[in-house]
């Protein structure tokens, strides 16, 4: 689960416009433990966390052009927590020389007739799966080591099957737009965790096929 | 002749002498350091202090081996008298270490021979050497010569040769698998491999919306068609295995169902001409 944005900025009126910059890698099972190791030592003194987290992502087709995704996350582990739902927006084009990815992001908490408000309001249900794994800190920020599991039965967040047997990791910080010396931060951490792991910018469109 | 030599002791002992106080003191602080600054104490300061023991040591090994030392060994001290009274003058001597000298000091600090328990050591050594014969010691003796000298130019090649070594074992236990990646990265991104709608039994229960959608079928797949949408997830990409274990499914199982995208997605819409 994941903690709505945290900004320092006064919030005058509007909203303050997040941006989420981002590096993913993945690291094998048989690797996980030293990774594990690694990010206890370097990352903030706190206990691990590790979290059970079922995630849904809705789709709105328009007429024309790409339809809207909204991803609406719950906690399997707290189940009485509020549904978070996140919308991330196409990675910006910048500069080349940009070491993470770049997206707006909007999170918001929700209660737990999220989905079908969703339903109502016309978004479908793309494809769901559960995310499973451990959560550290570093100042603003977060590397997410989670382990994702496909769904067999919609709906029904016991039966699950592992995508591959390789963990996600994934290096985040959500900060306000125009701040770039965050992605200089985040590649001078990924770089603390080579060999085991290369986070690095992945951009998903080149992703498709 | 005799003075030459004489002189030549005396110097070479008082160079000694002066050595063997430098150790002293740096043994001295160190101790002292140990003993009150241990917890403030950290590892690099106690390799320094190791370190200048150990130089100190090494001068006074150089200054025994200077040709301009004479032998010690051929020079003998004997004590001429021993008293049980204190003597102030070698008190001071010796900064209070040594205020009498008697009997009982005689033994430890005249002494020649080493101490006992060396010396047991010393003959079990000689008699094992003694034991083996020349020819196995000889081939002893070029075993270790050839681990130490490869040994020695292990460590002296440059480093660039140690690098490729273990970059090429490192390569042996990859940690992490490109291609995973990719297929994690695509499964989050846009469900690349995680197809949305299984099961043809039990229906989905939570979506009112999606009751419309299943007049297509005991299946919800739906090959898309949808115009435009750039949604052509799911090709069974490297890693999203078949999904097995669906026997109702039709062959196009293997694409991620997007909604059959005729018209506006609007429920209202939609259920009008169904009634």
């Amino acid at each position: 689960m994941e903690a709505p944005p945290v900004t320092v900025m006064p919030v005058t009126g509007g909203t303050i416009n997040m941006m989420e910059y981002l590096l993913q890698g993945s690291v094998l099972d048989q690797a996980l433990e030293s990774l594990l190791h690694r990010l206890r030592g370097l990352c903030d003194n706190m206990e691990p966390e590790s979290f059970t987290d079922h995630e849904l992502v809705y789709l709105l087709k328009g007429q024309q052009g790409n339809p809207f995704i909204l991803r609406a996350r719950r906690s399997l582990s707290h189940p009485t927590a509020p549904w978070h739902l996140r919308y991330l927006g196409q990675p910006e084009v910048g500069d080349k020389s940009r070491h993470a990815l770049v997206r707006n992001c909007v999170d918001v908490a929700a209660s737990h007739s999220l989905p079908e408000f969703l339903n109502e309001m016309g978004f479908r249900m793309d494809h769901e799966f559960v995310a499973n794994g451990h959560i550290f800190r570093k100042g603003v920020m977060k590397v997410v080591v989670s382990k994702l599991s496909r769904i067999l039965v919609p709906g029904n967040t016991e039966n699950t099957e592992r995508l591959s047997l390789s963990y996600l990791v994934e290096l985040s910080v959500l900060a306000p737009a125009g701040q770039d010396t965050v992605s200089e931060d985040m590649r001078s951490f990924a770089e603390q965790l080579k060999p085991l792991v290369h986070l690095e910018k992945i951009d998903p469109s080149k992703q498709r096929h | 002749m005799q003075h030459r030599e004489e002189k030549q002791l005396e110097a070479s002992v008082e160079s000694l002498a002066s050595r063997v106080a430098h150790v002293k003191n740096a043994l001295h602080s160190f101790i002292y350091k140990l003993e009150n600054e241990y917890e403030r104490l950290a590892w690099p300061s106690v390799l320094d202090n190791f370190a200048l023991l150990s130089g100190q040591l090494n001068t006074i090994n150089k200054l025994l081996k200077n040709e301009k030392t004479p032998s010690f060994r051929n020079q003998v001290i004997i004590p001429l008298l021993l008293s049980p009274d204190r003597d102030e003058d070698l008190a001071k001597l010796t900064e209070q270490r040594v205020p009498v000298f008697s009997h009982e000091i005689v033994p430890d600090y005249l002494r020649t021979k080493p101490d006992p328990e060396v010396e047991e050591q010393e003959k079990q050594l000689s008699t094992e050497a003694a034991r083996i014969g020349p020819e196995v010691a000889q081939k002893q003796i070029q075993a270790l010569n050839k681990v130490c000298s490869n040994l020695l130019e292990k460590l002296n090649n440059p480093r660039d040769d140690r690098d490729t070594e273990t970059s090429s074992l490192r390569q042996n236990k990859p940690s992490f698998n490109p291609a995973d990646t990719n297929a994690l990265v695509g499964a989050v991104a846009f469900g690349k491999g995680l197809s949305k709608c299984r099961p043809p039994g039990p229906v989905a229960p939570t979506h009112p919306g999606q009751g419309p959608m299943m007049s297509g079928g005991p299946t919800l797949q739906q090959v898309t068609i949808g115009g435009g949408s750039g949604q052509q997830a799911g090709m069974g990409g490297p890693g999203a295995p078949q999904q097995q274990g669906q026997p109702g499914k039709m062959p196009s199982s293997i694409k991620t169902n997007i909604k059959s995208a005729s018209g506006s997605m609007h429920p209202y819409t939609r259920s009008l001409p169904q009634q």
